[in-house]
Order: structure tokens, then sequence, then C-alpha cells
């Protein structure tokens, strides 16, 4: 492989930072002084991808692909063009396939074999796909997610919400959740030493809430006893030990906070979070699950996640119109929420559009593909392999 | 007297006693207390009264440890039943002959049995007669027959003539599918008396003709 030229780095740096025209503009450039190599077609591919120019994407991946077999990130663009483009699932199966080879460790290139096998309706061969993302990586939400809707299809809801719980727990935006409903969204992961905090209420609650996203339980719960001994009713700080006892899976030690919290409190959102969360992993309380998301959304309309808890545990009660509605407040108000994504699908799923159902689950392979920044993971991998070679 | 027993429940999960703990649940569903209350009458106080006298230090990390322990055992007592009870209502449904479509009967078909429905699943490419068959069988007034193509769909006709052929009266035939969705009037041309949407609106009808023809009000 030829070493890059300056115009394409240049081209690279422009669509790192979203300058997408100017980029193409750039990559043009390249192509007219001769590069014919990989990496231009591929960056135009993606940056086709990105202004949903299905055709013209697929033209310059297969370019990528012939200049160089091994260019894992046209694959990744060929691949999600065809996914998006609809009514190639052959050619998908076939790309997604050749991009596991490539690069046989990636996790995602398994999952979107999957979801391009299930497309073409080869569901045996789509669950094989899921599992094996999944011997790669147990804790791959979208495999998971996938293997929910294959549950759908062939169980009916019952046997497949446990396995979109499943997901959901995987998924990092749970806990994202519970730090956005207590202000720590933007926190940075920080080192606490509770010996170092101040002694006042709020130091100790806000640096057990850092501790908390730090997954130091320990410091956390030592925060929380200092300010439980000097106020025992307070009730965020119930609640955050409601949410540490959750997380070491202690489901009725949590319960216990949190009820404790909620009849101090009856709107904390933590601890509506926490008692939710609860309540939902128990099948005979789903009416209460659903009770207590119904409190959480209206307490805290504006996060995604909570319609999606709310939506699950709708589903679990068989009112899955509602859920759908509780789904689409998810997507509209963050588009990129794979979990409602996939959740939408399976309402579709219920009212037979599956039209629809297949494309929440292509939207969300676009936007999970998009979340971990996969194109310049593979694009960075495989520079660097050119170099060193 | 609810407030006792939840303090009652409370200690006994305090005292690492189950025994105990069983007997409060089992005096409260003694005095009248539905079960599908008890967790919200009786263990979720006790729950709450745990959970506050952990934060006020009354009883210290190992013996709310424990108490949750025996907590856990007692919680299958007073949970809400997880399965709905079963209607009595026996549905036949498949998916017809010549159409190999299963997903959105398996969906349905689930609800319906999760509904408590005694649902009879006769599978995809299922011939007329086989309907009318298991209808015999079964005792079922309601068939619900799905077909996700045109040809599978009129075809759905020749089980209401069976019906009739065979004078087997009283049964409502439910048709869903994609042609019956898109075309309002199929489902009458074919003799069907009404369209299964998706899965919740199978429960909506379901229900209704059901509470019909027990109340003698179906018709043909």
């Amino acid at each position: 492989m030829a070493g890059r030229s300056k115009t394409i780095i240049a081209a690279e740096a422009l669509a790192r930072q979203g300058q997408v025209g100017a980029a193409v503009h750039a990559c043009y450039d390249a192509l007219a002084l001769g590069d014919q190599g990989a990496h231009v077609h591929a960056l135009l591919a993606s940056m086709m991808l990105e202004g949903d120019f299905y055709d013209e994407a697929i033209a310059e991946a297969t370019s990528a692909i012939e200049a160089d077999p091994d260019c894992s990130p046209a694959y990744l663009a060929l691949g999600m063009a065809y996914d998006r483009r609809g009514g190639m699932w052959d050619q998908s199966v076939l790309v997604w396939h050749e991009l596991a080879e490539v690069v046989p460790d990636l996790v995602t290139a398994h999952v979107q074999l999957g979801e391009a096998f299930a497309a073409a309706a080869y569901s045996e061969e789509a669950v094989e796909s899921w599992r094996r993302a999944l011997e790669l990586d147990p804790r791959e939400a979208r495999a998971t997610y996938n293997l929910a809707i294959a549950s759908l299809k062939r169980e009916g809801m019952a046997l497949a919400l446990p396995l979109f719980r499943q997901a959901g727990e995987l998924d990092p935006s749970q806990d994202e959740l519970f730090f956005a409903l207590l202000g720590l969204t933007d926190a940075p992961i920080i080192t606490v030493d509770p010996a170092r905090v101040k002694p006042t209420r709020e130091a100790r609650l806000g640096a057990a809430g850092l501790a908390l996203k730090a997954d130091d339980l320990f410091s956390a719960a030592e925060l929380v006893r200092a300010v439980l001994d000097e106020q025992p009713d307070d009730s965020e700080a119930l609640a955050l030990a409601a949410y540490a006892y959750l997380k070491q899976e202690a489901a009725n030690e949590a319960m216990a906070c949190a009820l404790r919290a909620v009849s101090l409190k009856p709107d904390l959102a933590i601890a509506l979070y926490c008692l939710g969360v609860v309540y939902a992993r128990r099948t005979g309380l789903k009416r209460h699950a659903a009770r207590v998301f119904i409190a959480l959304a209206k307490k805290a309309p504006a996060h995604a996640l909570v319609h999606v808890l709310l939506a699950e545990s709708l589903l679990a009660l068989q009112r899955y119109e509602q859920a759908g509605k509780a789904y689409r407040t998810a997507v509209r108000l963050d588009p990129a929420c794979v979990r409602a994504r996939f959740g939408l699908a399976a309402t579709y799923l219920t009212e037979g559009r599956h039209a629809e159902a297949s494309w929440e689950i292509r939207r969300a392979a676009y936007y999970d593909t998009k979340r971990q920044r996969l194109f310049w993971r593979l694009y960075d991998e495989y520079t660097a392999g050119g170099e060193e070679s | 007297m609810a407030a006792d027993a939840a303090a009652q429940l409370y200690q006994a999960f305090v005292d690492q006693d189950p025994a105990e703990a069983i007997q409060v649940v089992e005096r409260m569903r003694a005095s009248g207390v539905a079960q599908d209350a008890l967790f919200d009458v009786l263990y979720a106080p006790a729950m709450g009264l745990l959970g506050g006298s952990w934060a006020s230090g009354a009883i210290d990390e190992i013996t709310f440890t424990q108490a949750a322990v025996v907590a856990e055992q007692v919680g299958s007592f007073v949970m809400p039943p997880a399965a709905t009870r079963d209607t009595g209502v026996t549905i036949v449904l498949g998916t017809i002959h010549r159409d190999q479509h299963s997903i959105g009967r398996t969906i349905v078909a689930a609800t319906l049995k999760e509904a408590g429905y005694r649902v009879n699943d006769l599978g995809i490419d299922v011939r007329p007669a086989d309907f009318v068959e298991r209808v015999g069988e079964t005792g079922a007034r309601i068939v619900i027959v799905f077909a996700e193509t045109m040809r599978a769909a009129r075809s759905v006709a020749s089980i209401r003539d069976m019906f009739v052929a065979e004078g087997v009266t009283g049964v409502v035939l439910l048709v869903s599918g994609g042609p019956f969705a898109a075309d309002g009037g199929l489902a009458r041309e074919v003799g069907a008396n009404g369209v299964v949407t998706g899965a919740e609106p199978a429960i909506r009808i379901v229900s209704r003709v059901a509470r019909d023809l027990a109340g003698g009000g179906a018709e043909d």
C-alpha cells in the first residue's frame, strides 16, 4: 500500500472535523492529482454515506476495495450503504462476511452480518452471527437487542422481554440516565477520597455521586453513611444507597432504601429510577414498575431513556400501543437511542408493520456504528497497518 | 391493622425468622387481603421500615443484609400473580394453506396465551379442513386465520364455506394479515367477522367477541 498524499491527509482532517463539503473537495483534488488509492475512495464512501448518497457510497467503497481488498473501512462503508439503501441484502451479507474475515475480532461486523441475514430472512444464520458477536464480547448490547427481536418473532413478547432488559442493562445509557438525573452528566470520572470531602451534606452527596460514577461503591457508601448518620431521613442519600445496592445486585436492599426514599419524597427522580428498576426485574411487579416509571416520566420528561423504561414496563403489560408512543417520544428526544429504536421495532412487529420495524433496526445500526466512531477506528487501524508494512 | 402487620413483618425480617414472616403474611391473607394487594399493603411498607432502620443505624449492615435474605424468601408469598387468570376461552388460530408467514401469528398467539386464552396454534400452511376439524375437537368458537399474500387471503373463504357445509354455527372467524389491512372489504368478502390488526388489538377484539359469545350475542 502506497503512503497517503498530503491532499488526502488534509481531507481526513477536514472530514474528522465534520467539514464534509471541504473534505469531499479535497478528495476530488486528490483524485485529480492521480491518487487512486484505497484511502481516498474509502473516505469519499464514508462522506457520501453521511450525506445519504448510497449509490455513490457503494461506487466509492467498491473502488477502494478494488484498490486494496484489505481496506476494512471501505467494507464498513459498503455494508452500511447496502443496508441503508435497502433491498440489497445478498450483497450486504457478502460484504459483512468479508469484513468479518478481514477483521475477525470486529464484533460489529458479526452484528451487522446477523442483521443482513435477518433482513434476507435467514433467521438461523442471523442468530448464529449474533451469538458469535456475543462470544467475542458478551457485553455487546446490539447483538442482544437483535436476539430479543428474533425471540419476539419466534416465541412472542413474554420471552423476548427479558432479553430486551438484559440488553438494556448492558447498554451504558441506563447508568448514564441515573447520573443525568443526578445532574452529573458532564462530571468527569475521578477518584474520590472520602477523608478529603468537606463535612457538609451537599459536599458528601456530591462526592458520593462522583464516586458512584467512578464505580467506587465503597467510597460512595462511606459518604452516604456519613450523611445518614446526621440525617437518617435524607431521601437523596437513601436513593444513592439504593443505586449502590442495585450495582451490587442486592435488589432487596435497593428496594428497601428506594421505598424509604420515595416515602419521604415521592417525586425524587433518582429514587423513582431505582425503585422502577428493581420492580421491573420481578415479573409479578410489572404493574408497579409501570406506575413508578409513569411518575418518573412526569418528573423527568426530557430524558429519552425514562420513556424507554416506561415503554418496556408497558410491553410487559401487553400495552404495545402505549409502549410504541413512549418509544416514539424517546426517539424524538434522542434519535440515536439504540434501545428505543429496537423497542420501537418490537412494537411495530406486534402490529405487523415489518418494514417500519426493519427501518428502525437499520437506524439503530447507523447510530450505533456512528457512536462508536467505527469508520475512523477502522480507518486509523488500516492506515497504521499500511504505514507499518 | 395493616400498619401493625407491616411492623410485624419488618420485625420478622430483622429477627431473621422466615417462619414468622410467612405467618404474618398468612394472617393478613386470612383477614381478607387479596393476593394482588399483599405486596402494597404489607410487604412494601415493611421494606420501607427496613430501609428506614438501616438509614438510622438501628440495624447494622449485616442485619440489613440478612433481613433482605429473609425478605427474598418471603417475596414469593406476597407477589401479585404473574400469570393472568385462565379465561376459559379457546381460540384456534393458524396461517392459511400455501402461506408460510409465521411472525405475526406467533406474536398474536403468544400475546393471547399470556392474556389467559387457551390458544390452539396450528402453525403455518394449514388446510381449511384442519381449522374445521380442530374447532370440532376443542369446541372453540373463535378462529383467527392469518394470511400475508392476496391469494392466501382469498382462500380463507373456503373455511367459512366448510363451516357452513359441516353445519358448524356460532363460530366467529377473524382474519389477520397485510391483505386484510390494505383492503377493508376483503374480510367481509371471505366471510370473516372481523380483522385483527395486531397483538394488542387481538386481545381487545377477542375479549369483546368472548363477551358477546358468553352473552349469546354472536352472529356468523
